[in-house]
């Protein structure tokens, strides 16, 4: 169980990245949604131990996080959004290299521990080739390897699936969601199907802030018969938006399909849906704008 | 579209802070040199001004050099900017022209970097306008001089400097490659210098291929007088010309290259394809994939994992450096210039030495010195950034690792770097001594070096470390890192040099092959342990500060420090710096309480005011010892003297004698000193000067005794390693360490800036040969004339101790070994002790003995001492005078200095110079043989005849030893191998006369200016006897001798020798012994033309052109014109079979009357002619010795 109490940090150039963020994350997977900017990466960086918030505090099963960070590591897997590896180094030199690092320094042991993470992700057979050879769903599956080196605790993964093709995406989220089944996994990301796919737990932050947390199933029950859906021409955008709360608008076969939040038909040519993650999700993003436009 | 590129590329430039950072550094720094004597670029010294135009255009050149390492920041920062950026990509979808985008970066970096010159010259302006600049040291300001600066050097060289950098930024698409790359040719330049810079057959090679012009200045301006220095240019002509365009014409073609290889797309250019492994099997289908299984380990960070995890890294981060390609580039350049130092180090007249082991360490430490230090600071660079280099960092920050497991692992890695650079160089030098022929490889001294020297670079190598982790951005750290290798610079000059502030530093653990480290090596460690122990502090300290996760701000970084600052931390942080302090008392106890430490500041104000009080004495009469007897016990293991002695003292003045001043070096305690009753008047224990008034004057003609006891004695360890006297093997100890009376004008400051600075008048010249009352003193020392000598000396039974006079008596008691010398005919009182574990060769030559002292390593030319020796005392008493010994002994000493010294039957030889020299080519110059019979000639030259010390004094003993030794030389090897001989003479008279401080003397006037007595008196007396007949001196020489030989006073001077010679030589040869005494006579002569036609008659008739002409000179490089009147040697020779010149066979060698100016001469030959000359044996002093010679064109 990770408990976040209370965290802010304010950058020296003024920004705000987080504010006042407070979360349970309970084991199994925990997904982090926000748009660019919104304090995501602040957050993970903040749990990984690799910078200290202004305020607020930290609990991995009753330890804290910022006052024992060595301690911490040690239940830590983390795989940060940009990462860099030796290009001129095998896969598997250097993972056995991060498990030294790590502390897995009895060597037999690392040996069957480096085998075996390479098999699980799938990297066994070109575990020789040097990794500036790799591709990127390759370099991210190796990125998830040296995470699970330890059998950590806490699992933080930061946009994990940007820029990787739907088959690697699978692969990788196959793979998170087996791990997640005994550890608190906490994944963030600005797709919201890689959430909707896995995570029984949810949180949307934006601007720093929580907007939402808890299970998906409780926040599409909130949006059940208020989300509308119609196709209009391109042009017509402009006004639509004007008029309706517009969640989202997609291309679809040529044409533009918009959907809007309302609690009865807005219009005429409008058909309820079923609401998804994603209108649940840009629905959390309107609001904050509304609020704050109107504030 | 050149011109938006270019006007934003210089925008980009201008607008960088770096940009601003090394332009205002650099006008600084040279600020700084033009206006103090504490940085030194280049510069004026003596009599040339800091103005001068020939010092502007200097500095601004080699601020162009300097410059290199830091523009290459502008120009290959412009051509990688877009790459490294990642906006390379944008910028080539866009429609610009390939000659465009590079032209426009190219003449943006060359324009930023030109005017980072331009601030040089700004700084270089202003820095002699300050109101602290001695108007006396300023000419009149030359604008032109910055013009020609400008025109002549920096522009093109910069021009090729950037293109170069232009060059190579683009090949490798990397700075680090860029980096690389340069390192390399600036090391290559440096080795192609060294290999050709001190071989004077090679200048005109060393003037072409240096890109920078600076050896080609260097040559072209090598003669220069002040005068020419402080009112001419060279002429863009010529070797300097060639230069210019040769390296102009280089850079255009790299631009051009540049231009061709560059192509407009992300793939660096690759000189060779890289190998492409095919993709080594597919992946397993994700069904073949088993259920998530990791098995289970522990994570541990116990004490023993942690030494693993350190183990792991440090091997891991050290095969990342070593078998990188900038490692493996460096080293090899690094050998590269090592081969080049130790083939040419310790050349004495081009001869080399036996490649002794110290001796290739030394040139090994010499030659990694600078280099390895840059190599420490990149790679304290390189090692600090790397993870965040590569973001690898993003992965391992999160990781259980102890923050000081990275940072020491770099530590071990720049260790094993350091290590790698001097073990492969111990392997380059042994190999170098095995193809020498040498055998005696000392692999316990390379060991001990390897150990020595890492220490002392990772000293270094943890600051950088300790910089780059604290200022945490790589750019600022290896700013610090420089102005940390400045400031070390700028302190030594301003006299801070004791090495408890001097980072790292520690004096020098001088090795000599007699004396091993000696008692050197306690020092030197006892500084280093201290300065590790600061090391340590702050190696806690950094990682302490060690940056993991976000870059954050100092505070932040505080706070994180403070919280890592655990219980191990402090006592570690706490435990060095006590150890430091603790240290460091020690050390001050050392140097500074139980020995005497003197800065050079200190040192030059001690001398000052040594003058200032004592030089009113100067005149005053002070008896004259003419007896001594010592005893003396060496202790050469703990380095111990105990002197009694005994003076027998006249009064040999007119008037009576009331106070007595003693003179004594500071290092000799004075444990008591007796004689007739008297009080102390004052007692300068600092500058050693004491006064006693004697209670009865000492009447004209009366004697006194005078009875010291003095103790030398080596307490702990000093800041310099200067401390040689006595040591564990190999003392050496002269006769300056005994009471003198009388002020004594040897001490005093000579640097006429420094006299300023001290307020003391213009430099004190020596007594002017008129000055008759100046003859009743002669060269050495002031107190006495000839004496009678005596002494008992004591040492260890496994040593031989020795001194002047015969042996008496030798024998053993209280575990001690006692000999017992007399000398039974007067000598100066002038003599040494010398104590050793000696090898002993006997020889005889008539009835005097002949013995050399020698370190049994040493065997090498013994025997050619001993033949040089009977030679020399062959000829110079047949045909000078009787040798007044029975005995003359050569003692080896340690080569703590390098020279060889003549006392009365005994010359003390140093082990640097003559011992060691390999001698087995033939045709190299023996000048074993010449220093023997150089020294051997002093025994007539100084213990037989002395002059009166005034000008010209050292003519009468220096002069006159080198010409009797060319003498013996000439009679061994025959007149053509002279030539080389007096070429090298030549050579180092003109450069050395270009440097000279006060003002050049004829060489009759000569006051102790070595470059005259050696180097002109070589070649002035060859010119003498080449005219006059070697009878005629060699009869000149001898009747000198016998008029003055042990003369009392008033001595003799060099007007008397000039009188004796004239009336030997004749009226008519008065004008040439005029030009050659008492003139600074200089020659332009050279063959302008030389053909050769084949006669019916099988002879050939071969045409000269010529050119003669002479100018007088005044002692500060003003020329008169002069009209040549004597002969000059014309010869014509034959083609040698092996080419050597001194093999030629002479076809036609007479003296001719040559006119004044161009002239034809024609010559008939009875064989094929293949070289000509006008005086081609170099023997007037020419500035030009090259053009003598010219090869003959054959004509039909």
């Amino acid at each position: 169980m990770l408990e976040i109490r209370d965290l802010s940090k304010t950058y020296a150039n003024g920004v705000q990245a987080l504010r006042n963020v407070s979360l349970q994350i309970p084991t199994g997977m925990f997904g982090l949604l926000g748009p660019n900017g919104a304090g995501k990466s602040s957050l993970m960086r903040t749990i990984a131990t690799l910078q200290d918030p202004d305020s607020g505090s930290i609990q991995l099963d009753g330890l804290d996080v910022l006052a024992n960070k060595p301690a911490a590591r040690r239940l830590l897997g983390y795989l940060p959004q940009e990462f860099g590896l030796y290009p001129k180094v095998s896969a598997e030199a250097m993972l056995d290299h991060f498990a030294v690092l790590k502390g897995v320094v009895a060597r037999g042991e690392r040996r069957a521990l480096v085998e075996a993470l390479l098999q699980q992700v799938n990297l066994w057979d070109v575990r020789k080739r040097k990794l500036g050879t790799y591709s990127g769903g390759m370099r991210q599956r190796f990125g998830i390897a040296q995470a699970l080196i330890g059998s950590p605790k806490l699992i933080i993964v930061d946009e994990p699936t940007a820029g990787l093709d739907p088959e690697e995406r699978n692969r990788f989220l196959n793979l998170l969601a087996e791990i997640g089944e005994n550890v608190v996994v906490i994944l963030s990301t600005h797709i919201v199907e890689d959430v909707t796919d896995l995570c029984p737990r949810m949180a949307i932050i934006s601007q720093g802030r929580v907007l939402l947390s808890g299970q998906p199933a409780e926040a599409l029950s909130a949006l059940q018969g208020r989300v509308w859906r119609k196709a209009i021409a391109h042009s017509d955008i402009e006004a639509c938006k004007s008029r309706f709360v517009v969640l989202s608008t997609r291309l679809s076969g040529g044409k533009t399909i918009i959907h809007v939040l309302a609690d009865a038909l807005p219009e005429e040519g409008f058909t309820a849906v079923a609401p998804d993650l994603e209108d649940v999700y840009f629905g959390q993003l309107r609001q904050q704008a509304a609020t704050r436009s109107a504030a | 579209m050149l011109r938006e590129v270019l006007r934003f590329e210089l925008r980009q430039q201008l607008k960088s802070p770096l940009f601003w950072v090394i332009a205002l550094a650099f006008a600084a720094l040279a600020f700084a040199a033009a206006g103090s004597d504490h940085i030194r670029v280049g510069g004026g010294i003596g009599n040339i001004h800091r103005n001068a135009p020939f010092v502007v255009a200097q500095m601004l050149l080699i601020f162009t050099v300097i410059g290199m390492f830091l523009v290459a920041v502008f120009v290959a920062g412009a051509a990688l900017r877009d790459f490294d950026t990642g906006m390379a990509e944008m910028i080539f979808a866009t429609p610009v022209s390939r000659r465009a985008y590079l032209g426009g970066r190219f003449v943006a970096g060359y324009l930023a970097s030109v005017v980072v010159i331009v601030f040089v010259a700004v700084g270089l302006y202003l820095g002699v306008l300050m109101p602290w600049v001695d108007p006396a040291r300023l000419g009149a300001t030359s604008l032109a001089a910055y013009g020609y600066g400008f025109a002549v050097f920096v522009l093109p060289t910069m021009f090729f400097i950037a293109a170069f950098l232009f060059l190579l930024a683009t090949l490798t698409r990397s700075m680090l490659g860029t980096y690389v790359g340069l390192i390399a040719f600036f090391v290559l330049w440096q080795v192609a210098l060294t290999l050709i810079r001190d071989d004077i057959d090679h200048w005109t090679l060393a003037s072409l291929i240096d890109p920078f012009g600076v050896a080609a200045f260097d040559v072209v301006t090598r003669y220069w007088s002040a005068n020419d220095r402080n009112t001419r240019l060279p002429q863009v002509a010529g070797l300097l010309l060639a230069n210019r365009v040769l390296w102009f014409s280089v850079g255009a073609a790299m631009v051009a290259t540049t231009l061709a290889v560059f192509r407009l797309n992300r793939e660096p250019l690759r000189l060779w394809p890289r190998r492409r492994r095919a993709a080594a099997g597919s992946e397993t289908p994700d069904a073949a994939r088993g259920r998530l299984v990791v098995p289970p380990v522990t994570l541990r960070i116990d004490a023993a994992a942690r030494f693993q995890q350190f183990v792991k890294l440090a091997r891991f981060e050290t095969r990342s450096v070593l078998l990188g390609v900038p490692f493996l580039v460096m080293l090899g350049f690094a050998m590269a210039n090592l081969g080049g130092f130790v083939a040419n180090s310790n050349e004495i007249y081009g001869t080399r030495v036996y490649p002794v082991t110290h001796l290739m360490i030394e040139a090994m430490n010499g030659s990694y010195n600078f280099l390895l230090v840059i190599i420490v600071a990149f790679y304290a660079g390189e090692l600090v950034w790397r993870e965040r280099g590569a973001r690898v960092n993003e992965v391992t920050d999160a990781f259980p690792l102890s923050d000081w497991i990275p940072l020491l692992s770099k530590l071990a890695a720049l260790a094993a770097v350091i290590g790698t650079f001097l073990l492969v160089g111990s392997i380059e030098t042994m190999v170098y001594q095995l193809i020498r022929g040498y055998s005696h490889i000392e692999p316990g001294l390379y060991l001990s070096n390897i150990a020595l020297a890492d220490l002392q670079f990772l000293l270094i190598g943890t600051l950088m470390l300790f910089l780059q982790v604290l200022s945490n951005n790589k750019f600022l750290g290896y700013l610090l890192t420089v102005i940390f290798l400045i400031s070390k610079i700028v302190l030594t000059q301003l006299h801070f040099d004791h090495h408890l502030y001097d980072f790292g530093g520690a004096p020098q653990a001088k090795y000599s092959d007699m004396n091993g480290y000696g008692h050197f090596l306690a020092g030197h460690l006892w500084f280093r342990a201290y300065w590790a122990c600061l090391a340590v502090a702050m190696m806690v300290v950094a990682a302490l500060y060690w940056l993991r996760g976000t870059s954050q701000g100092w505070k932040e970084r505080t706070r994180i420090a403070r919280q890592r600052f655990d219980a191990p931390a402090r006592a570690l942080l706490a435990a060095s710096l006590v150890a430091f302090a603790g240290l460091g008392v020690w050390i001050f106890y050392n140097t500074n309480i139980i020995n005497h430490y003197v800065p050079g500041d200190l040192k030059n104000e001690r001398d000052a005011s040594y003058e200032k009080q004592y030089r009113q004495y100067k005149d005053l009469p002070q008896p004259r010892i003419v007896d001594v007897k010592i005893d003396m016990d060496i202790f050469p293991h703990e380095r111990h003297v105990e002197v009694r002695g005994h003076y027998h003292l006249i009064n040999r003045s007119p008037v009576a004698i009331r106070d007595l001043h003693m003179r004594l070096p500071i290092h000799m305690d004075l444990v008591d000193v007796r004689f007739p009753e008297h009080s102390v008047v004052s007692d300068d224990r600092d500058l050693g000067y004491t006064i006693y008034r004697l209670a009865q004057p000492l009447a004209p003609g009366a004697a006194m005794d005078f009875d010291f006891t003095l103790r030398y004695l080596s307490r702990g360890f000093r800041n310099t390693p200067d401390d040689h006297r006595v040591v564990d093997n190999g003392t050496f100890i002269d006769s300056s360490n005994f009471p003198h009376f009388g002020y004594d004008d040897q001490g005093q400051l000579e640097d006429r800036n420094e006299r300023r600075r001290y307020g003391l008048g213009p430099v004190p010249r020596m007594p002017k040969i008129d000055d008759e009352s100046a003859r009743r003193n002669h060269l050495i020392g002031i107190d006495s004339d000839w004496v009678t000598f005596e002494t008992t000396v004591s040492t260890v039974p496994d040593q031989i101790a020795l001194a002047p006079g015969y042996l008496q008596k030798e024998w053993t008691a209280n575990g001690r070994r006692y000999f017992h010398y007399k000398q039974d005919t007067p000598i100066l009182n002038f003599f040494s002790f010398q104590s050793a574990r000696y090898a002993v060769k006997r020889d005889r030559w008539k009835d005097v003995a002949l013995e050399v002292y020698y370190d049994p390593q040493h065997a090498y030319n013994i025997d050619r001492m001993i033949y040089a020796a009977r030679k020399s005392l062959e000829h110079y008493s047949q045909v000078y005078s009787p040798y007044q010994f029975r005995q003359l002994r050569i003692l080896e000493f340690p080569g703590y200095e390098r020279f060889a010294q003549s006392f009365a039957n005994t010359v003390p030889f140093s082990e640097a110079i003559g011992f060691i020299a390999d001698l087995r080519k033939p045709e190299d110059i023996d000048y074993v043989f010449y220093v023997t019979a150089h020294e051997v000639a002093h025994q007539w030259w100084a213990h037989q005849v002395i002059g009166a010390y005034l000008q010209g004094v050292t003519m009468l003993d220096e002069t006159f030893a080198q010409y009797s030794a060319l003498m013996v030389q000439e009679h061994e090897y025959g007149w053509p191998r002279m030539r080389k001989f007096l070429k090298y003479e030549l050579d180092r008279y003109l450069r050395d006369r270009s440097g000279e401080l006060v003002e050049e003397m004829p060489l009759s006037l000569v006051e102790n200016q070595q470059y005259i007595h050696y180097q002109k008196g070589s070649l002035v007396m060859y010119s003498l006897k080449d005219y006059l007949g070697e009878d005629v001196v060699d009869r000149t020489l001898a009747r000198f001798d016998e008029e003055t030989a042990f003369q009392m006073p008033p001595y003799t001077t060099t007007r008397e020798f000039l009188t004796d010679l004239r009336q030997e030589a004749g009226p008519k040869w008065s004008p040439l012994i005029a030009d050659l005494f008492e003139k600074l006579t200089v020659f332009d002569n050279r063959v302008v033309s030389a053909t050769a036609k084949h006669r019916s008659d099988g002879k050939y008739d071969v045409t000269l052109e010529v050119h003669t002409s002479k100018v007088y000179v005044d002692g500060i490089g003003k020329e008169s014109p002069a009209t040549v009147s004597d002969p000059i040697d014309v010869g014509v020779f034959g083609q040698a079979p092996d080419g050597q010149e001194q093999h030629q066979k002479v076809l036609y060698l007479a003296k001719r009357s040559v006119p004044d100016g161009n002239s034809s001469i024609t010559l008939t030959v009875d064989s094929v002619p293949f070289e000509v000359g006008l005086d081609p044996y170099n023997k007037l002093i020419d500035r030009v010795s090259d053009d003598n010679r010219m090869r003959v064109t054959l004509t039909q």
